[in-house]
């Protein structure tokens, strides 16, 4: 039986900010590194409830709340630039999109 | 009278040419001006300097020590201080006098050489620039304000020698002087850095200096010493750095006049002079100072034997004159060297005066071979001329015959025989050499009939003022012997050296001896030259004629030396050394960068990937560390 | 109980991710992503944090995720506009190893944080919304007022990306 302790709250909120990572740089899917990053803003904010708790202080709970505002704030952003990416070239894959390549050599 | 009058005597020479130079832009661009105009300004300014440097003189005079002005602080560098002064003492006073007068003659002489030239205006800008520069080195009362005067009068050297400076010869031979006369200055700076170095901290005009020299150390004194020697042998044209000289003759000739041979070459002569509590201490750069001077006289005596151009025998001549000059200053005797200075000035302006009005009367011809039989064309040339050749052989009671004299004296006293017997066969050639030109010039025979162009009273009445010098000059030097004052030693007091006993009855002899060395010159140039047949064909050639080949010498081992070297590092060491090293350097940057470029994906991904194992090393040196 | 609870959470949300980074159809990680939403909800309500508990329903599950799939929709994406991954699971393989040294850094830290009591809050009524509202209208009022801010300029910023530009 594991205990439902500190330690384990923090390994769960490590693993899934790891695979939120690990979405992020193996996937060539837009939407899918879109939730990658929302997957690793919610591991962090799992872990600031629990280090709220741990404390016995508000203030964690309230810096998730504030990074809430910030991941739909970005939600919209992202969501209006994939739409706008999507009509430029009818393509998700990220690898596309790299405009800034430098074009021939020196 | 006034010291701030001091800083007038420079002053007015250097408005006047400021003044002169707009006014000639202004005439050659807007409207003319006539001549008499720049006439008037240009003559102005040096006898206005003479006057003033007349009354300085009365006063000194009737009993002041010396005159010191100094307007204000030049420079002000941690606790360094050089203040822009003036000194007027008995020395440079006496400089003053000859220099302003002898620059008035020459500028009315000038008038006259130089009507109708286009360039009259710059003539004479430049003209009043030299007299402010050569002013200002007389004047200077710290050695770094006589080198601004030092290097003034090189400039205008300069400017005047390629005055006409459409002919690239004479543009050529300004950038001579100019060069040569820059590496003699850079021994001058050379000199004063070292001295200023030691003893500038505590003050650095002569009074300081002649206090605290002693304060230097012998073999860093003996250093200064050759290093400001050096100087004085570019701009007095001694050897080695000679050979300026007689290309500085391209210029006109009332510049030869003045500049290369009355006054500026005879600043390296002053400068030892000035610096007389210097030298005192090292005598042994004396001697060396003295040898180089009768090496000097010797040599170009020699090549002057030999030349036909004019103003070339004349040119050399100044460069074995100066040599007796710095024969007599390396000894210890800067007041008979300095009465060289000021009877040469006389007899070598009116030399070089008389040879301009015979190369203007037979319109710009200067080889002696073509001329013959002017005695009876322009007469009183030909007697000026006369006098002025009698007093540079030495013959009394021309003044050259007690300054040399005198200087053929004191290297006998102190017992350096090589050198008075050197400067006795110089005395011998320079009459065979001087009356080989008069005659040549003057006499002869069978000399084809040219028409000869009239000389305005501007360019004669100089002429007769300064044949008076040259003959009477001698007078204000006369030795003891004759029961006379020496008025020069005694206004020179503290540079007349020690005194040397000599019985009368040796120094007598010794005169007739020199007397009877010009005497030989003469008789042999006589009967050389006297009737010299001008229908014969002449070649001359040969070593001496072509001045030893020393200038193709220097221009072998120097310029075409410099040349190789240059070529050498340009090629070699540029080419194939540095740049290749710079170059690999930046090409390797390239392909770096293009190595490095290749990361530069566009890639998002990759670059997240990038970050993730930068962090990733990171934590993992973390988790090493701490454990 | 609480620990039964925590685990079998735990448990959604660790397959929800990865799940969601598994398929390769977009709209069915979509939906592993709600998974791991409503667990951590979960999760929230177990650390007295009842206020996010709701935030993280509403916000997440009920805005982000919704607004998600009406674009998803919206665009009508199918399964061959999703680009061919053939070496995703080598991919994510290289990057797990990668980020091992990380994780266990990580977890060191938390092991050796200065150790303050157990688990469990002596404070009454933790994390209501009363004590939360009032922390942030106290302590926290300028970063609230910047956040709303933030969402204006988010909406604006949206509004401009997403609009149809005109060909010139």
């Amino acid at each position: 039986m594991i205990e439902a302790s500190f330690m384990s709250y923090i390994s769960l909120s490590i693993l899934l900010f790891s695979i939120g990572i690990i979405g992020l740089i193996s996937r060539k899917n837009i939407f899918i590194i879109y939730m990658s990053i929302e997957l690793m803003l919610n591991a962090i904010n799992l872990m600031l409830v629990t280090l709220s708790k741990y404390f016995s202080s508000m203030d964690g709970q309230i810096i998730a709340m504030m990074v809430m505002a910030i991941a739909a704030s970005e939600a919209a952003v992202f969501l209006s630039l994939i739409v706008a990416m999507f009509r430029l070239k009818h393509s998700l894959n990220i690898d596309d999109y790299n405009a800034l390549k430098q074009k021939g050599t020196l | 009278m006034n010291s701030h009058f001091l800083a007038w005597i420079v002053l007015i020479p250097l408005i006047s040419s400021l003044f002169l130079g707009l006014m000639h832009l202004y005439s050659i661009k807007i409207r003319k001006i006539p001549d008499f105009v720049f006439t008037t300004l240009a003559l102005f300014a040096p006898m206005a300097s003479f006057v003033l440097g007349v009354l300085f003189c009365i006063g000194l005079y009737e009993g002041a020590s010396e005159y010191i002005y100094e307007p204000y602080t030049w420079l002000k560098v941690n606790g360094y201080i050089i203040s822009m002064g003036f000194l007027g003492d008995r020395l440079s006073i006496f400089m003053t006098i000859f220099v302003t007068f002898i620059g008035s003659m020459i500028h009315i002489y000038a008038s006259g050489y130089m009507k109708g030239d286009g360039g009259y205006g710059k003539f004479f800008s430049y003209f009043n620039l030299f007299m402010a520069s050569m002013l200002l080195l007389v004047l200077a009362n710290s050695p770094l304000i006589m080198f601004i005067g030092w290097e003034g009068v090189g400039l205008c050297s300069y400017l005047l020698i390629s005055f006409y400076f459409t002919d690239p010869l004479n543009v050529v031979a300004g950038n001579k002087a100019f060069i040569v006369n820059r590496i003699g200055d850079f021994g001058f700076i050379i000199g004063l850095v070292t001295m200023f170095f030691y003893v500038g901290k505590l003050g650095f005009d002569y009074y300081a200096l002649e206090e605290y020299v002693s304060l230097v150390p012998i073999p860093v004194l003996t250093f200064i010493g050759v290093a400001l020697f050096v100087g004085a042998m570019g701009k007095s044209a001694q050897i080695p750095l000679y050979v300026w000289l007689p290309d500085a003759m391209a210029g006109p000739t009332p510049v030869s006049a003045l500049i290369h041979a009355a006054t500026m070459v005879t600043a390296g002569v002053y400068m030892v002079a000035r610096f007389h509590f210097l030298y005192d201490l090292i005598p042994d750069v004396g001697v060396f100072i003295a040898y180089i001077g009768a090496f000097s006289a010797l040599f170009a005596a020699i090549i002057a034997m030999r030349q036909t151009d004019i103003k070339k025998i004349l040119a050399y001549s100044t460069i074995s004159q100066l040599g007796y000059m710095f024969i007599a200053v390396g000894l210890g005797g800067y007041s008979t060297g300095l009465f060289h200075v000021f009877t040469h000035a006389f007899f070598k302006a009116l030399l070089f005066m008389g040879a301009g009005a015979v190369i203007i009367a037979l319109h710009h011809e200067q080889n002696i071979f073509k001329m013959g039989g002017l005695r009876k064309k322009i007469p009183l040339v030909y007697i000026t001329m006369l006098t002025a050749t009698l007093a540079i052989s030495g013959i009394p009671p021309f003044s050259g015959f007690f300054s040399k004299d005198e200087i053929l004296l004191k290297a006998y006293l102190h017992q350096e025989y090589l050198i008075y017997i050197i400067g006795l066969f110089t005395a011998t050639l320079t009459a065979y050499y001087m009356f080989r030109l008069f005659f040549v010039t003057f006499e002869g025979k069978n000399y084809s009939d040219k028409k000869v162009g009239e000389l305005s009273w501007s360019m004669k009445a100089p002429l007769v003022i300064l044949a008076f010098g040259a003959t009477f000059a001698g007078f204000v030097g006369l030795p003891e012997v004759f029961g006379a004052h020496n008025l020069i030693d005694s206004w020179l007091e503290a540079w007349s050296g020690p005194a040397l006993h000599v019985e009368h009855v040796q120094e007598i002899s010794l005169m007739l001896i020199s007397v009877v060395a010009g005497l030989i010159g003469i008789g042999i140039a006589y009967v050389k030259f006297y009737k010299y047949d001008f229908s014969k064909e002449i070649k001359i050639s040969g070593v001496v004629y072509n001045k030893f080949y020393i200038d193709e010498a220097y221009d072998y081992v120097f310029v075409k030396g410099l040349q190789k070297l240059s070529v050498f590092i340009s090629v070699v060491v540029d080419d194939g050394i540095i740049d290749k090293i710079v170059m690999s350097i930046s090409s390797g940057f390239i392909n770096l960068g293009r190595r490095v470029g290749r990361m530069q994906s566009a890639n998002t991904r990759a670059y997240a990937f990038f970050m993730l194992v930068g962090i990733s090393s990171f934590s993992l040196y973390l988790i090493l560390k701490l454990g | 109980m609480i620990n039964v609870i925590f685990l079998i959470l735990s448990l959604f949300a660790l397959m929800g991710a990865i799940g969601m980074i598994m398929f390769s159809n977009t709209m069915h990680s979509a939906l592993s992503f709600i998974v791991t939403v409503m667990a951590l909800a979960g999760l929230y309500a177990l650390l007295n944090a009842s206020f996010l508990f709701m935030v993280q329903i509403i916000i997440y599950a009920g805005a982000i995720i919704t607004l998600m799939l009406f674009i998803i929709m919206f665009l009508n994406i199918r399964e061959e506009h999703a680009p061919k991954e053939p070496n995703k699971y080598i991919n994510m393989l290289v990057v797990a190893i990668v980020l091992t040294p990380i994780d266990y850094l990580l977890f060191e830290a938390f092991l050796r944080m200065p150790h303050i009591g157990d688990f469990t809050t002596k404070i009454k009524n933790f994390g209501d919304i009363k004590m939360l509202g009032d922390k942030l209208f106290r302590g926290w009022l300028l970063p609230f007022e910047t956040i709303s801010i933030l969402l204006l300029v988010a909406l604006i910023g949206s509004i401009v990306l997403a609009r149809k530009r005109e060909r010139k």
